[in-house]
């Protein structure tokens, strides 16, 4: 092959398009040398480096209903007989968040005047999301890095799990950091920028949801209900710093452990209202439009001080130590490279010409890289499973750079230009009736997040694309060059 | 390639469809066995059926290992070169962080998971459903590629015949249904019916004598099949060599399902087609 044969392939499209996204992915991947150790962008799973991870259920379910009830009574007897929050999701849906058996949830809408229709274990979207948000904050807080909370929801739109993952954590910690309470406080500014305190968390006794005030203005805030004993501590505390009469002097201030959070004066009809009585029910105004809807939220998971609004069990946890999953990092690559090798023999052995064999190699190794410096790109987390589909993909990858050679190889060596693009396009139909299969198999994985296997699903789907999009086709032309020799 | 010589030509039908359908009846028969006594296909392992397993690297012997641990429900301890698996039946929370506080202090760099029992039961579940949505996204697939019934049968037949047998073989040789066996599982969903659309394609939509066609399919496709044999053996012994069990598992399962995958490609799948072919199907 002459330097200008060489230009006229290196322009076709084709190969243009793999040679570019060969060279991203190495940007994406960007390896390079860090005090003496190879390090990357690519980022791994708990089973490859260091850390731990906690699968947490969430005590509550969602129950279809049926009543001949007025819903509001209904609720509210609902509410009462089952001592905690019963919230309506849609016209046929409850949440519950408190675990109740199926049999004695029948019994008491029963006698409530109402009927179970469907009964699954878990909460809410919203209450996950929530969930999610709290653990979230929690674990930035303490400033640990790495750290990924996911909420796995079913096909029916229900939460039981969610799971916390942290790097560079052991199991123990791990517990420790998602059981522990934040220290939640209030204070009143006084003089000089001192301040005093006035209440602690456990004086807090429900934190509402956001709501606007008045309703429908698009100003947002969040409602707290204060114990009779908080509720009179803070009437105290207001009337003797002076923050009934002069509030803009003397503000309100949130910590949430130590760190302030909020920080208001009283509104004047609040200030009022405290120096003739004690009040328990608060409302903290954050603001309107977006702005307010997420500072209120904020607020509202500062309030509740990293308390969950359901209770939480271990339904599954585990922990890697460092030198196993250097260990494991070691022999994922070293299988890596060895397949390749194994591959390579193979297909040596089977066509025994080094201008068949390379380029063929070669493509199924630059099909790996693109799919690592996609992985690295997204910051996806590769573990063992991902490793293991990358290289079956590099086992299928070839037999598809078999199907191409094969099909134009058929009967005599150097087709003609129109008769190698029919025999191209029959390779690459059974290229693309086997990719859609794998394709679909991998679907069904890809969206229900079953634990860890999600990734490799979508790693999996995310190869046969490659594959079909960019390496075949550039592989088709490079033998097309080859084979006219 | 000279080593093996498919020689179809010589058998009938129904003479290259008794082995792999022998095969087929034996392992449905197995599976049904464990169904019966166990309640799943495959015994499923700690993922679903909840527990506690432990990666340790020592050299400790297994009595000094049940010494450690007598005050636990350890079940099972197994090894992979100098690797040892241990498995643990499910016990109370408090227990539970005890083992992990003593594991931690015995072994610190052991790799530990401990599944809750209903937890490993909605993965079960899941995983199941997994299973048989793609094999059944698979069949539709294939139905619309091919659109003729007996074809795309056939096809869908081997690859359920692929999916029995490696269940069955799992079985025998024990190894249990994990995560990672399912994901193994569904590999062999996707990738088994590769040499299986091959085959169908170079037989009907090809000009040529039948036997000549079916020569050919089995010239591109045992090298397709041997590929990815090539890349799984790789995985399989160096997940071997550095006690990887989840890689171990997931390479051992797609090679049984490999080899179960050229039987049911080049007995049941090419039987099928060349009596659809000689009844006057196809062109």
């Amino acid at each position: 092959m002459n330097s200008k044969e060489l230009k006229h392939l290196l322009l076709d499209w084709r190969i243009a398009t793999l040679i570019i996204l060969v060279i991203l992915s190495i940007v994406a991947i960007y390896p390079h040398f860090e005090n003496g150790d190879l390090v990357s962008n690519l980022q791994y799973g708990l089973d490859l480096q260091q850390g731990s991870w906690i699968q947490l259920e969430m005590k509550g379910e969602v129950v279809g209903y049926t009543t001949s009830q007025q819903l509001e009574p209904f609720l509210t007897n609902l509410s009462q007989q089952l001592g905690t929050q019963v919230t309506p999701i849609d016209a046929t849906h409850l949440e519950i968040l408190k675990a109740v058996p199926q049999d004695q949830l029948e019994a008491i809408f029963e006698a409530n005047g109402g009927n179970i229709t469907s009964y699954s274990p878990g909460v809410s979207k919203n209450t996950a999301d929530d969930v999610k948000l709290i653990l979230e904050n929690k674990i930035n807080s303490l400033g640990t890095k790495d750290a990924k909370v996911n909420t796995l929801i079913g096909f029916n739109n229900v939460a039981r799990y969610i799971r916390v993952e942290l790097a560079g954590v052991d199991m123990k910690q791990a517990q420790d950091i998602v059981g522990k309470q934040g220290k939640f406080e209030i204070r009143i500014v006084t003089t000089n920028n001192q301040s005093e305190h006035v209440l602690f968390g456990n004086d807090i006794t429900s934190v509402q949801t956001p709501s606007q005030e008045p309703p429908g203005s698009d100003k947002w805030g969040v409602s707290f209900t204060l114990s009779p004993a908080g509720a009179q501590a803070f009437r105290n505390a207001a009337i003797s710093y002076g923050a009934t009469t002069d509030p803009s002097n003397h503000y309100l201030m949130m910590l949430l452990d130590n760190k302030t959070v909020y920080s208001a004066p009283l509104s004047t009809d609040l200030a009022n209202q405290v120096q003739t009585q004690p009040i328990t029910q608060l409302y903290a105004s954050t603001g309107s439009g977006t702005y307010g809807t997420q500072q209120a939220t904020d607020l509202e998971i500062h309030l509740r001080a990293g308390a969950l609004p359901v209770d939480v069990g271990i339904a599954a946890t585990g922990g890697q130590s460092a030198p196993m999953g250097e260990r494991y990092k070691a022999m994922a690559l070293l299988a890596g490279i060895f397949a390749l090798i194994t591959v390579g023999l193979v297909i040596y052995y089977r066509y025994r010409e080094p201008s068949i064999v390379l380029p063929m190699v070669c493509v199924n190794a630059s099909e790996v890289l693109i799919l690592l410096g996609f992985i690295a790109l997204i910051r996806f987390q590769m573990d063992l499973p991902t490793i293991a589909g990358l290289i079956a993909v590099m086992g299928t990858g070839i037999d598809q750079l078999v199907v191409i050679t094969d099909e134009i190889l058929h009967e005599g060596k150097v087709p003609s230009p129109n008769l190698y693009l029919k025999r191209l396009a029959r390779a690459l139909g059974i290229i693309v009736t086997a990719a859609a299969t794998v394709l679909i198999a991998m679907f069904p994985l890809a969206v229900m997040d079953l634990s860890t296997l999600k990734g490799f699903a979508i790693i999996t789907i995310l190869g046969v694309l490659v594959g079909v999009i960019v390496t075949r086709p550039a592989y088709g032309k490079i033998i097309m060059e080859i084979l006219s020799k | 390639m000279g080593l093996i010589n498919y020689n179809i030509e010589k058998y009938s039908p129904k003479q290259l469809v008794i082995i792999p359908l022998a095969l087929l009846v034996i392992s449905l028969v197995l599976l049904t066995l464990n169904i019966v006594t166990t309640g799943m296909p495959v015994t499923p392992g700690i993922d679903f059926s909840g527990g506690t397993a432990v990666t340790i690297i020592t050299t400790d012997s297994k009595e000094q290992i049940q010494s450690t641990f007598a005050g636990y429900p350890l079940s099972e301890i197994s090894d992979m070169n100098n690797g040892k698996f241990l498995q643990f039946g499910t016990m109370s929370d408090t227990q539970a962080n005890n083992l992990t506080a003593l594991i931690n202090q015995k072994y610190p760099d052991a790799t530990i998971n401990q599944i809750g029992e209903t937890f490993g039961k909605t993965l079960q579940i899941q995983a199941l459903l997994a299973l048989i949505f793609s094999f059944i996204g698979m069949a539709i697939v294939i139905f619309i590629a091919f659109r003729t019934f007996v074809p795309a049968g056939a096809v869908v037949l081997s690859a359920f015949a692929d999916m029995a047998m490696t269940a069955a073989v799992m079985n025998i040789v024990g190894i249990p249904l994990t995560l990672g066996t399912v994901a193994a599982l569904l590999m062999l969903i996707g990738y088994s019916v590769d040499s299986d659309i091959l085959l169908t394609n170079r037989v009907l939509k090809r000009q040529g004598k039948l036997n000549d066609k079916l020569t050919g399919a089995f010239h591109t496709g045992i090298i397709m099949t041997s590929t990815t044999l090539a890349a799984t053996a790789a995985m399989f012994i160096v997940s071997w060599l550095g006690s990887v069990e989840i890689l171990w598992e997931i390479s051992a399962v797609l090679l049984i399902g490999l080899v179960a995958d050229i039987l049911n490609t080049w007995l049941t799948n090419a039987a099928i087609l060349k009596w659809y072919v000689q009844k006057g199907g196809g062109k």
